[in-house]
């Protein structure tokens, strides 16, 4: 008697489900967190930076997600939030020379006023309109640095900040100095996904998504919106600073109005839609994911690939820059066309479909074995 | 110097209307905020540039004039078919979804501007020198302005007046008003949806690489990379002035914003340093007054 090769295979899925679904979710995310801690040990302290910046990516993209798939308040320009606190930790290290246990409570203060003054106004009106005004905000933001260049800098932007994080620990040298910096990023990013996670499932996070739902419903029954609404900026705005600090901090490179990119505020929408807009964990799998493809696969293991066209082969160097956000952006397109849910959620849907025509045969075999 | 203001303010504010009235006819018959408008803003000058040059190898007996306008028109005609398809293959699948279509028009503007990059190549994609669109000055009473400018701006009314003569008097322009009043009943009546949207998608790219050429070609000459960036600010400030859905809106949203850029680069010493930040500016201060824009609580068609 033949196998059934799919009927063994869905078997192994169906026990690997429920196995995993018995597993408490905290577990999940201690694990997760345990295998990203013992990466070090394994991977070269060079090719670390990529995961550096996955797990500042991964607060910005959770913070995204806090505002976007869980208040339905769409921002398109998170760039600014990253830009003000890099910009606010360099210059209060350039003017005070203030210590960094001071700088970097009172960067993420500049990060809430200015997430609060941005979006006391912004927040007047919804839908696209929100969209578009926070599209244009980093790009008008650009402007005032340019025309108060002797306070930001201009173009040249600020010096590095000389004082890293890493100098809490003084007596490290050489590459402890990056694995250093791995686990104090991989640490803040532990936190603060905790924060976000526990502010999204507590009863303000079921406000926000009772907004996403329905804002005038949930007017009706008593909430006011406005300061719910204010509510999630704020703390997407304080979290996105965050990791604009932390970027400060750890990256000797200078401040400049760069981080107000159009690709930083393109970051967190990869990062969400590959893992699942809503969620806030989806974004931190999605931010990993991308690095890794971007910083890491990408760069070292296929620079570059070859398609056959005919008599002669295209080189598509995906080690440029260029090309690699080309192919991510394409990525988001066939994603959002294809899977609007996420790839995760799509690859569980799929799966289950999986099991339809498997009853049907079943039903009929029962059927045979009745008559 | 109030003369200038008023005739400069004027031209550059016609130009902006014809950036915006794209966005406002896509966001007011098919209820989609398309954000590739910038990208066609983008492009529309880059293909106007490669034309310009390319041209005159196949037809050399040509006046140079002659070309100007066959690239002109030709690389507007490229971008509204390019546009209509972008929207046929990307936007149309995800009718509905308001989030999802923000993000995919965003990603797919991502998309062009790498593309750009990696075909114009880094050194031609930041600064790509595509020339002045009529040479010359003209006066008009005291002031002098270039006659590309003026040019520019007589063609876009002429492109306002036709287009509202379209969507008032034929029968396309029928559907359209249908389809922007209900969505489910015009479909009933037998309009196609999908052909009416792609074709409208069209005339908005048409527009925006419209609007983008007549602006570099009467300002600066050097078509950039991030032009769309800025081209897309300019068409949100100057739809939120008058209302997302209202084509009037647009037309008077880019008349005031060209007439405060006018005067703000005349009045503040270094003004072209922030004219950037100025359309957030204007665009809050509106939106603290109005929420829905001047001609925002009329949702009209005009």
């Amino acid at each position: 008697m033949p196998i059934n090769i799919t009927k063994y295979l869905w078997k192994i899925y169906t026990e690997f489900t429920t196995r995993i679904y018995d597993i408490p979710p905290r577990m999940l995310a201690f694990l997760s967190f345990i295998i990203l801690a013992a990466i070090p040990l394994m991977l070269d302290p060079i090719k670390l930076a990529f995961l550096i910046i996955a797990n500042i990516y991964a607060i910005l993209a959770a913070s995204w997600d806090l505002l976007v798939g869980r208040t339905g308040q769409i921002s398109l320009g998170h760039a600014i939030f990253y830009a003000i606190g890099a910009y606010s930790t360099a210059l209060l290290y350039m003017y005070f020379k203030w210590p960094l246990w001071l700088t970097m409570p009172l960067s993420l203060l500049v990060g809430a006023i200015s997430a609060l003054v941005i979006g006391f106004p912004c927040l007047r009106v919804k839908g696209p309109y929100l969209a578009l005004l926070t599209f244009a905000l980093p790009f008008s933001v650009k402007g005032f640095l340019y025309y108060y260049s002797d306070i930001f800098g201009g173009d040249a932007g600020i010096p590095p900040i000389p004082k890293k994080l890493y100098e809490f620990f003084p007596m490290l040298s050489g590459d402890q100095k990056v694995i250093a910096n791995y686990y104090l990023s991989l640490g803040l990013m532990a936190i603060s996904a905790i924060i976000l996670y526990k502010i999204a499932t507590s009863k303000t996070g079921l406000t926000f998504v009772s907004i996403l739902d329905d804002e005038l419903a949930s007017k009706a029954c008593g909430i006011n919106v406005t300061k719910y609404k204010l509510m999630s900026f704020t703390i997407s705005g304080i979290f996105g600073s965050f990791a604009g600090m932390i970027y400060a901090h750890m990256v000797s490179r200078r401040v400049d109005p760069l981080f107000l990119d159009v690709s930083y505020s393109i970051i967190p929408i990869i990062a969400t839609i590959i893992g699942g807009i809503g969620t806030i964990y989806g974004p931190i799998v999605g931010a990993y994911i991308y690095c890794f493809l971007d910083r890491y696969l990408f760069q070292y293991i296929i620079p570059y690939v070859c398609i056959p066209l005919g008599n002669y082969t295209v080189r598509i160097p995906l080690k440029d820059a260029e090309w690699r956000m080309l192919l991510f952006s394409a990525i988001v397109v066939l994603l959002i066309i294809k899977w609007p849910r996420g790839i995760a959620r799509a690859i569980v849907e799929k799966l289950e479909d999986l099991e339809e025509p498997r009853e049907i045969e079943e039903i009929e075999k029962e059927k045979k074995l009745q008559v | 110097m109030w003369q200038y203001v008023l005739i400069q303010g004027a031209i550059s504010g016609v130009i902006y209307a014809l950036i915006a009235i794209g966005f406002a006819l896509i966001y007011g018959i098919c209820g989609i905020s398309n954000l590739t408008q910038g990208a066609y803003f983008m492009i529309g000058p880059f293909i106007y540039g490669v034309l310009k040059e390319v041209l005159p190898n196949y037809l050399p007996n040509l006046s140079s004039n002659t070309i100007l306008m066959l690239a002109l028109i030709l690389s507007c005609l490229i971008t509204a078919i390019i546009g209509s398809i972008v929207y046929r293959i990307t936007l149309h699948p995800i009718l509905g979804q308001e989030v999802n279509i923000l993000i995919l028009s965003i990603c797919v503007c991502i998309i062009f501007q790498q593309l750009v990059l990696i075909t114009m190549g880094p050194g031609k994609a930041f600064m790509f020198n595509i020339g002045e669109l009529l040479p010359g000055m003209l006066a008009i009473g005291n002031v002098e302005v270039s006659r590309g400018k003026v040019f520019a701006a007589f063609f876009s009314i002429l492109l306002f007046i036709a287009l509202a003569i379209v969507i008032k008097g034929t029968k396309i322009g029928k559907a359209m008003r249908a389809l922007s009043e209900d969505l489910e009943a015009a479909m009933l009546m037998g309009i196609n949806v999908e052909k009416i949207f792609m074709l409208i998608s069209g005339i908005a790219a048409f527009l925006a690489s419209l609007g983008g050429i007549f602006y570099i070609t009467t300002t600066n000459y050097n078509v950039s990379l991030w032009m769309w960036l800025q081209g897309l600010a300019w068409a949100f400030t100057v739809v939120v002035l008058g209302g997302l859905k209202s084509l009037k809106g647009a037309l008077v949203g880019g008349l005031i914003f060209g007439y405060a850029e006018t005067i703000i680069i005349k009045v503040l010493p270094k003004g072209g340093l922030i004219i950037q930040s100025f359309p957030f500016i204007i665009t809050i201060l509106v939106l603290l007054i109005r929420p829905k824009g001047i001609f925002g609580k009329r949702i009209e068609m005009e």
